[in-house]
Protein backbone atom coordinates (compact mmCIF):
# COMPACT_ATOMS: atom_id res chain seq x y z
CA UNK A 1 0.00 0.00 0.00
CA UNK A 2 1.07 3.32 -1.04
CA UNK A 3 1.57 6.70 1.42
CA UNK A 4 -0.70 8.03 -1.04
CA UNK A 5 -3.36 5.47 -0.85
CA UNK A 6 -4.05 7.05 2.51
CA UNK A 7 -5.58 10.55 0.89
CA UNK A 8 -9.07 11.53 0.64
CA UNK A 9 -8.35 13.26 -2.90
CA UNK A 10 -11.95 15.24 -2.38
CA UNK A 11 -10.84 16.17 1.65
CA UNK A 12 -7.46 17.64 -0.08
CA UNK A 13 -8.86 19.17 -2.84
CA UNK A 14 -11.71 20.88 -0.74
CA UNK A 15 -9.09 22.25 1.87
CA UNK A 16 -6.70 23.87 -1.48
CA UNK A 17 -10.31 25.37 -2.76
CA UNK A 18 -10.68 26.68 1.02
CA UNK A 19 -6.95 28.17 1.18
CA UNK A 20 -7.63 29.88 -2.12
CA UNK A 21 -10.39 31.32 -0.84
CA UNK A 22 -8.58 33.14 2.41
CA UNK A 23 -6.25 34.13 -0.71
CA UNK A 24 -3.20 32.11 1.19
CA UNK A 25 -0.87 31.24 -0.99
CA UNK A 26 1.56 29.96 1.50
CA UNK A 27 -1.06 27.65 3.17
CA UNK A 28 -1.39 26.13 -0.28
CA UNK A 29 2.48 26.05 -0.79
CA UNK A 30 2.64 23.79 2.67
CA UNK A 31 -1.03 21.50 1.10
CA UNK A 32 1.45 20.92 -1.64
CA UNK A 33 4.46 20.06 0.29
CA UNK A 34 2.24 17.51 2.60
CA UNK A 35 0.84 16.10 -0.18
CA UNK A 36 4.10 15.09 -1.94
CA UNK A 37 5.57 13.88 1.54
CA UNK A 38 2.34 11.84 1.60
CA UNK A 39 3.61 10.24 -1.95
CA UNK A 40 1.23 11.90 -4.19
CA UNK A 41 2.24 12.45 -7.96
CA UNK A 42 2.74 15.42 -9.65
CA UNK A 43 -0.32 14.64 -11.81
CA UNK A 44 -1.94 13.59 -9.06
CA UNK A 45 -1.56 16.98 -7.38
CA UNK A 46 -2.62 18.86 -10.35
CA UNK A 47 -5.45 16.68 -11.69
CA UNK A 48 -6.93 15.77 -8.15
CA UNK A 49 -6.52 18.23 -5.89
CA UNK A 50 -5.72 21.36 -8.42
CA UNK A 51 -8.40 20.91 -10.99
CA UNK A 52 -11.50 20.37 -8.86
CA UNK A 53 -10.50 23.38 -6.69
CA UNK A 54 -10.57 25.68 -9.49
CA UNK A 55 -13.79 24.14 -10.97
CA UNK A 56 -15.28 25.06 -7.92
CA UNK A 57 -13.68 28.47 -7.96
CA UNK A 58 -15.37 29.00 -11.10
CA UNK A 59 -18.52 27.87 -10.21
CA UNK A 60 -18.53 30.83 -7.95
CA UNK A 61 -16.99 33.05 -10.31
CA UNK A 62 -20.08 32.88 -12.35
CA UNK A 63 -22.11 33.92 -9.64
CA UNK A 64 -19.73 36.72 -9.11
CA UNK A 65 -18.67 35.93 -5.58
CA UNK A 66 -15.21 35.78 -6.15
CA UNK A 67 -13.00 38.87 -5.16
CA UNK A 68 -9.88 40.50 -7.47
CA UNK A 69 -7.45 39.10 -4.55
CA UNK A 70 -9.00 35.93 -4.26
CA UNK A 71 -8.76 35.35 -8.49
CA UNK A 72 -4.92 36.93 -8.61
CA UNK A 73 -3.92 33.97 -5.78
CA UNK A 74 -5.76 31.68 -6.95
CA UNK A 75 -4.19 32.19 -10.38
CA UNK A 76 -0.54 32.68 -8.58
CA UNK A 77 -1.12 29.44 -6.49
CA UNK A 78 -2.26 27.44 -9.49
CA UNK A 79 1.48 28.85 -10.97
CA UNK A 80 3.22 28.08 -8.04
CA UNK A 81 2.01 24.25 -8.17
CA UNK A 82 2.31 24.34 -11.79
CA UNK A 83 5.87 25.04 -11.62
CA UNK A 84 6.90 22.64 -9.01
CA UNK A 85 4.78 19.98 -10.56
CA UNK A 86 4.38 20.20 -14.59
CA UNK A 87 8.52 19.72 -15.25
CA UNK A 88 7.44 15.97 -13.96
CA UNK A 89 4.34 15.96 -16.21
CA UNK A 90 3.89 14.98 -19.53
CA UNK A 91 0.68 15.52 -19.83
CA UNK A 92 0.83 19.18 -21.34
CA UNK A 93 -0.33 18.51 -25.00
CA UNK A 94 1.78 22.28 -25.35
CA UNK A 95 0.13 23.62 -28.65
CA UNK A 96 1.05 27.15 -29.09
CA UNK A 97 -1.69 29.90 -28.55
CA UNK A 98 -0.98 33.52 -28.83
CA UNK A 99 -2.56 35.89 -26.31
CA UNK A 100 -2.42 39.74 -25.46
CA UNK A 101 -3.91 43.30 -25.20
CA UNK A 102 -5.39 44.78 -28.65
CA UNK A 103 -4.21 47.89 -29.14
CA UNK A 104 -4.99 51.21 -26.68
CA UNK A 105 -5.81 48.54 -23.80
CA UNK A 106 -3.22 48.41 -21.12
CA UNK A 107 -5.41 46.07 -18.29
CA UNK A 108 -2.58 43.57 -18.20
CA UNK A 109 -3.99 41.93 -15.11
CA UNK A 110 -6.61 39.35 -16.57
CA UNK A 111 -4.77 38.46 -19.51
CA UNK A 112 -2.29 37.22 -17.00
CA UNK A 113 -4.34 35.32 -14.84
CA UNK A 114 -5.75 33.82 -18.58
CA UNK A 115 -2.26 33.17 -19.35
CA UNK A 116 -1.57 31.79 -16.25
CA UNK A 117 -4.04 29.21 -16.61
CA UNK A 118 -3.85 28.28 -19.71
CA UNK A 119 -0.48 26.71 -19.17
CA UNK A 120 -1.61 25.32 -16.29
CA UNK A 121 -3.47 23.36 -18.69
CA UNK A 122 -0.98 23.01 -21.46
CA UNK A 123 -0.95 25.59 -23.88
CA UNK A 124 2.44 26.81 -24.97
CA UNK A 125 1.62 30.82 -24.24
CA UNK A 126 3.17 33.34 -26.38
CA UNK A 127 1.87 36.43 -24.45
CA UNK A 128 2.52 39.19 -26.44
CA UNK A 129 2.00 42.33 -24.01
CA UNK A 130 -0.52 44.85 -24.26
CA UNK A 131 -1.40 47.68 -26.35
CA UNK A 132 -0.51 45.33 -29.60
CA UNK A 133 -1.53 46.17 -32.98
CA UNK A 134 -3.63 43.77 -35.00
CA UNK A 135 -1.24 43.00 -37.20
CA UNK A 136 1.36 41.96 -34.92
CA UNK A 137 -1.46 39.13 -33.24
CA UNK A 138 -1.90 37.48 -36.96
CA UNK A 139 2.13 37.50 -37.52
CA UNK A 140 2.76 36.00 -34.39
CA UNK A 141 0.33 33.08 -34.82
CA UNK A 142 1.67 32.66 -38.45
CA UNK A 143 5.08 32.77 -36.80
CA UNK A 144 4.64 29.93 -34.01
CA UNK A 145 1.63 27.77 -35.79
CA UNK A 146 -1.10 28.90 -33.38
CA UNK A 147 -4.40 28.20 -34.61
CA UNK A 148 -5.94 30.38 -31.67
CA UNK A 149 -5.67 33.81 -31.14
CA UNK A 150 -6.91 35.59 -27.29
CA UNK A 151 -7.64 38.96 -27.71
CA UNK A 152 -8.30 40.97 -24.23
CA UNK A 153 -9.79 44.70 -24.18
CA UNK A 154 -11.12 45.73 -20.59
CA UNK A 155 -13.59 48.44 -22.04
CA UNK A 156 -16.09 48.63 -24.98
CA UNK A 157 -13.83 51.14 -26.96
CA UNK A 158 -10.76 49.52 -26.38
CA UNK A 159 -12.93 46.28 -27.21
CA UNK A 160 -13.76 47.63 -30.50
CA UNK A 161 -10.17 48.23 -31.99
CA UNK A 162 -10.97 44.05 -31.77
CA UNK A 163 -12.70 44.92 -34.94
CA UNK A 164 -9.35 45.56 -36.98
CA UNK A 165 -7.84 41.96 -35.57
CA UNK A 166 -11.09 40.28 -37.09
CA UNK A 167 -10.31 42.28 -40.54
CA UNK A 168 -6.78 41.30 -40.66
CA UNK A 169 -7.47 37.68 -40.04
CA UNK A 170 -10.02 37.68 -42.75
CA UNK A 171 -8.25 39.92 -45.26
CA UNK A 172 -5.05 37.10 -45.17
CA UNK A 173 -7.54 34.44 -45.97
CA UNK A 174 -7.30 33.20 -42.79
CA UNK A 175 -10.60 33.28 -41.06
CA UNK A 176 -11.79 29.61 -40.05
CA UNK A 177 -8.15 28.60 -39.75
CA UNK A 178 -7.35 31.09 -37.15
CA UNK A 179 -10.13 31.15 -34.34
CA UNK A 180 -10.28 34.37 -32.09
CA UNK A 181 -10.87 34.26 -28.51
CA UNK A 182 -12.45 37.41 -26.91
CA UNK A 183 -11.92 38.22 -23.45
CA UNK A 184 -12.21 40.86 -20.47
CA UNK A 185 -14.31 42.35 -18.38
CA UNK A 186 -16.34 44.35 -21.09
CA UNK A 187 -17.45 41.48 -22.64
CA UNK A 188 -18.88 39.59 -19.17
CA UNK A 189 -21.00 42.94 -19.34
CA UNK A 190 -22.43 42.91 -22.39
CA UNK A 191 -21.84 39.39 -24.47
CA UNK A 192 -23.35 40.67 -27.69
CA UNK A 193 -19.97 42.80 -27.93
CA UNK A 194 -18.12 39.06 -29.10
CA UNK A 195 -20.39 39.21 -32.20
CA UNK A 196 -19.66 42.90 -32.69
CA UNK A 197 -16.32 42.91 -32.67
CA UNK A 198 -15.98 39.11 -34.58
CA UNK A 199 -15.14 37.03 -31.90
CA UNK A 200 -15.54 33.27 -32.36
CA UNK A 201 -16.28 32.73 -28.62
CA UNK A 202 -15.53 34.00 -25.06
CA UNK A 203 -14.90 32.96 -21.71
CA UNK A 204 -16.75 34.33 -19.01
CA UNK A 205 -13.48 33.73 -16.80
CA UNK A 206 -9.83 32.77 -16.78
CA UNK A 207 -10.85 29.16 -15.67
CA UNK A 208 -12.75 28.55 -18.63
CA UNK A 209 -10.41 29.93 -21.04
CA UNK A 210 -9.16 26.55 -21.11
CA UNK A 211 -12.09 24.65 -22.59
CA UNK A 212 -12.92 27.71 -25.25
CA UNK A 213 -9.53 27.57 -26.22
CA UNK A 214 -9.76 24.19 -26.67
CA UNK A 215 -13.24 24.03 -28.67
CA UNK A 216 -11.71 26.81 -30.76
CA UNK A 217 -8.60 24.44 -31.72
CA UNK A 218 -11.08 21.85 -32.73
CA UNK A 219 -12.84 23.85 -34.86
CA UNK A 220 -9.34 25.18 -36.80
CA UNK A 221 -8.51 21.74 -37.02
CA UNK A 222 -11.81 20.61 -38.35
CA UNK A 223 -11.52 23.45 -40.78
CA UNK A 224 -7.97 22.80 -41.92
CA UNK A 225 -9.00 19.19 -42.36
CA UNK A 226 -11.98 20.07 -44.77
CA UNK B 1 -17.68 77.35 -25.07
CA UNK B 2 -21.33 77.57 -24.84
CA UNK B 3 -22.87 78.96 -21.90
CA UNK B 4 -25.57 76.94 -21.85
CA UNK B 5 -23.70 73.33 -22.06
CA UNK B 6 -23.87 71.10 -18.99
CA UNK B 7 -20.65 68.96 -17.83
CA UNK B 8 -21.61 65.90 -16.00
CA UNK B 9 -18.42 64.65 -14.97
CA UNK B 10 -16.99 61.77 -12.32
CA UNK B 11 -15.81 63.71 -9.20
CA UNK B 12 -12.72 62.70 -9.59
CA UNK B 13 -12.13 65.38 -11.64
CA UNK B 14 -14.16 68.36 -9.87
CA UNK B 15 -11.23 70.44 -8.66
CA UNK B 16 -9.94 70.34 -12.13
CA UNK B 17 -12.79 71.11 -13.87
CA UNK B 18 -13.73 73.40 -11.41
CA UNK B 19 -10.54 75.23 -11.83
CA UNK B 20 -11.13 75.68 -15.66
CA UNK B 21 -14.54 77.09 -15.07
CA UNK B 22 -13.21 80.06 -12.90
CA UNK B 23 -10.64 80.49 -15.34
CA UNK B 24 -13.48 81.17 -18.15
CA UNK B 25 -11.57 78.56 -19.60
CA UNK B 26 -15.10 76.48 -19.94
CA UNK B 27 -18.59 77.70 -19.26
CA UNK B 28 -22.02 75.90 -18.24
CA UNK B 29 -23.27 73.81 -15.73
CA UNK B 30 -21.13 71.80 -13.70
CA UNK B 31 -22.69 68.42 -12.21
CA UNK B 32 -20.45 65.54 -10.06
CA UNK B 33 -21.28 62.13 -9.31
CA UNK B 34 -19.38 60.24 -6.72
CA UNK B 35 -15.72 59.09 -7.71
CA UNK B 36 -16.34 56.06 -6.04
CA UNK B 37 -18.81 54.86 -8.48
CA UNK B 38 -15.94 53.90 -10.68
CA UNK B 39 -15.39 50.88 -8.75
CA UNK B 40 -18.88 50.00 -9.43
CA UNK B 41 -19.67 50.15 -12.99
CA UNK B 42 -23.37 48.78 -13.09
CA UNK B 43 -24.21 51.17 -10.47
CA UNK B 44 -22.34 54.10 -12.34
CA UNK B 45 -24.25 53.29 -15.40
CA UNK B 46 -27.80 53.31 -13.30
CA UNK B 47 -26.31 57.06 -11.98
CA UNK B 48 -25.93 57.81 -15.78
CA UNK B 49 -28.81 57.15 -16.57
CA UNK B 50 -31.05 58.91 -13.98
CA UNK B 51 -28.92 62.07 -14.19
CA UNK B 52 -28.98 61.97 -18.28
CA UNK B 53 -32.78 61.29 -17.87
CA UNK B 54 -32.91 64.28 -15.86
CA UNK B 55 -34.12 67.91 -18.31
CA UNK B 56 -30.87 68.78 -20.00
CA UNK B 57 -29.85 72.08 -21.23
CA UNK B 58 -32.55 72.99 -24.09
CA UNK B 59 -30.48 74.54 -26.95
CA UNK B 60 -27.35 73.27 -25.38
CA UNK B 61 -25.26 70.16 -25.02
CA UNK B 62 -24.83 67.72 -22.43
CA UNK B 63 -21.32 66.63 -22.25
CA UNK B 64 -20.36 63.39 -20.36
CA UNK B 65 -16.66 64.02 -19.03
CA UNK B 66 -16.20 60.52 -18.55
CA UNK B 67 -13.86 57.68 -19.75
CA UNK B 68 -14.82 54.03 -20.98
CA UNK B 69 -16.45 53.63 -17.07
CA UNK B 70 -18.74 51.32 -17.65
CA UNK B 71 -19.75 48.69 -20.09
CA UNK B 72 -22.34 50.21 -22.20
CA UNK B 73 -20.75 54.16 -21.39
CA UNK B 74 -20.96 54.43 -25.69
CA UNK B 75 -24.53 53.21 -26.13
CA UNK B 76 -25.73 55.85 -23.67
CA UNK B 77 -23.77 58.48 -25.62
CA UNK B 78 -26.06 56.97 -28.60
CA UNK B 79 -29.04 56.89 -26.89
CA UNK B 80 -29.36 59.84 -25.22
CA UNK B 81 -27.75 61.62 -28.27
CA UNK B 82 -25.11 63.44 -25.65
CA UNK B 83 -21.32 64.05 -26.14
CA UNK B 84 -18.43 62.75 -24.28
CA UNK B 85 -14.80 63.13 -24.41
CA UNK B 86 -12.56 60.70 -26.44
CA UNK B 87 -10.61 58.93 -23.57
CA UNK B 88 -10.29 55.88 -22.37
CA UNK B 89 -10.00 57.19 -18.59
CA UNK B 90 -9.68 59.82 -15.91
CA UNK B 91 -5.62 59.89 -16.29
CA UNK B 92 -5.67 60.11 -20.35
CA UNK B 93 -7.89 62.99 -20.18
CA UNK B 94 -5.13 64.89 -17.54
CA UNK B 95 -2.13 63.59 -19.36
CA UNK B 96 -2.94 63.32 -22.79
CA UNK B 97 -2.35 60.16 -25.37
CA UNK B 98 1.09 60.36 -25.61
CA UNK B 99 2.00 60.56 -22.13
CA UNK B 100 -0.30 58.02 -20.53
CA UNK B 101 0.89 55.59 -23.34
CA UNK B 102 4.69 56.42 -22.11
CA UNK B 103 3.09 55.74 -18.25
CA UNK B 104 0.98 52.47 -19.78
CA UNK B 105 4.14 51.17 -21.53
CA UNK B 106 6.47 51.72 -18.20
CA UNK B 107 3.55 49.40 -16.09
CA UNK B 108 3.12 52.90 -14.22
CA UNK B 109 0.05 53.15 -11.54
CA UNK B 110 -1.74 56.33 -11.70
CA UNK B 111 -2.73 57.83 -9.04
CA UNK B 112 -4.84 60.79 -9.21
CA UNK B 113 -5.11 63.34 -6.46
CA UNK B 114 -8.85 62.31 -5.31
CA UNK B 115 -7.83 58.69 -5.85
CA UNK B 116 -4.51 59.06 -3.63
CA UNK B 117 -6.37 60.29 -0.91
CA UNK B 118 -9.03 57.87 -0.78
CA UNK B 119 -6.55 54.85 -1.28
CA UNK B 120 -7.38 52.72 1.37
CA UNK B 121 -11.11 52.74 0.31
CA UNK B 122 -10.27 51.36 -3.24
CA UNK B 123 -7.24 49.29 -2.14
CA UNK B 124 -8.39 47.64 0.92
CA UNK B 125 -11.94 48.21 1.04
CA UNK B 126 -13.03 47.92 -2.68
CA UNK B 127 -10.58 45.37 -3.75
CA UNK B 128 -10.05 43.56 -1.05
CA UNK B 129 -6.32 43.31 -0.75
CA UNK B 130 -3.96 42.50 2.28
CA UNK B 131 -0.93 43.97 2.54
CA UNK B 132 0.74 40.57 0.91
CA UNK B 133 -1.67 40.12 -2.14
CA UNK B 134 -1.63 43.74 -2.69
CA UNK B 135 2.46 43.80 -2.34
CA UNK B 136 2.38 40.52 -4.96
CA UNK B 137 -0.48 41.54 -7.53
CA UNK B 138 1.55 45.13 -7.97
CA UNK B 139 5.01 44.32 -7.84
CA UNK B 140 3.99 41.84 -10.47
CA UNK B 141 1.82 44.16 -12.89
CA UNK B 142 2.99 47.72 -12.04
CA UNK B 143 6.28 49.38 -11.55
CA UNK B 144 6.08 52.62 -9.94
CA UNK B 145 3.11 54.47 -8.19
CA UNK B 146 2.91 57.74 -10.52
CA UNK B 147 0.84 60.88 -8.77
CA UNK B 148 -0.74 62.92 -11.07
CA UNK B 149 0.11 66.77 -9.05
CA UNK B 150 -3.03 69.35 -11.02
CA UNK B 151 -1.49 71.46 -8.10
CA UNK B 152 -4.77 72.62 -6.87
CA UNK B 153 -4.61 70.46 -3.62
CA UNK B 154 -1.42 69.79 -1.09
CA UNK B 155 0.36 66.56 -2.74
CA UNK B 156 -0.85 63.83 0.12
CA UNK B 157 1.98 62.77 1.14
CA UNK B 158 1.33 60.57 4.03
CA UNK B 159 -1.32 58.82 2.03
CA UNK B 160 0.85 58.74 -0.80
CA UNK B 161 3.76 56.87 1.48
CA UNK B 162 1.59 54.45 3.05
CA UNK B 163 0.05 53.55 -0.25
CA UNK B 164 3.91 52.94 -1.65
CA UNK B 165 4.50 50.79 1.54
CA UNK B 166 1.15 49.06 1.28
CA UNK B 167 2.00 47.87 -2.57
CA UNK B 168 5.45 47.85 -2.27
CA UNK B 169 6.17 50.55 -5.15
CA UNK B 170 8.29 53.14 -5.11
CA UNK B 171 6.26 56.51 -5.75
CA UNK B 172 7.10 59.58 -7.68
CA UNK B 173 4.95 62.76 -8.39
CA UNK B 174 4.35 63.98 -11.71
CA UNK B 175 3.55 67.36 -12.57
CA UNK B 176 0.51 68.34 -15.19
CA UNK B 177 -1.08 70.85 -16.25
CA UNK B 178 -4.92 71.41 -17.36
CA UNK B 179 -4.16 71.75 -20.99
CA UNK B 180 -4.54 68.18 -21.88
CA UNK B 181 -7.83 67.95 -20.12
CA UNK B 182 -9.50 71.46 -21.79
CA UNK B 183 -7.96 70.08 -25.20
CA UNK B 184 -10.77 66.96 -24.29
CA UNK B 185 -13.64 69.35 -23.64
CA UNK B 186 -13.19 71.58 -26.15
CA UNK B 187 -13.03 68.91 -28.37
CA UNK B 188 -16.01 66.98 -27.04
CA UNK B 189 -18.11 70.29 -27.19
CA UNK B 190 -17.40 70.82 -30.60
CA UNK B 191 -18.02 67.30 -31.51
CA UNK B 192 -21.69 67.31 -29.67
CA UNK B 193 -24.87 68.01 -31.04
CA UNK B 194 -27.07 70.63 -29.93
CA UNK B 195 -30.07 69.26 -27.72
CA UNK B 196 -33.73 70.37 -29.15
CA UNK B 197 -35.47 72.78 -26.64
CA UNK B 198 -37.63 70.49 -23.99
CA UNK B 199 -35.18 67.19 -24.91
CA UNK B 200 -34.81 64.84 -21.56
CA UNK B 201 -33.65 61.54 -22.57
CA UNK B 202 -33.79 59.27 -25.07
Amino acid sequence: MKLSDDVNFQSWSEQLYKIMMNADRQGASDLISLSMTKGLSSEQIIVKLLDPALVKLGILWEKESVSLAQTFVAAKIAEDILLRCVPEVSMAHNNPVVIGNIEDDFHSLGRRIVATFLRASGWNVYDIGNDVPAEDFVDKALEVGAVVIGASAMMQTTALNIRKLREVIDSRGLRGRIKLAVGGAVFNWRPDLVAEVGGDGTANNAIGANALFLKLQAEAKGALIQ
Amino acid sequence: MNASTVWLSCGVLRDELGELYRQGQISGELRFLDSMLHMDPLQLQTKLKESLGQPGPSGGRLILVYGDCCGRMLDLVREYRVGRVNAINCAQMLLGRTRYRELMKAESFILLPEWARRWKEIIQTELGLSADVAHDLMRENRSELVYLNTGLAPVPRLELAECAAYTGLPCRIEPVGLDQLLNFLVEAESAASIRSKGEVGP
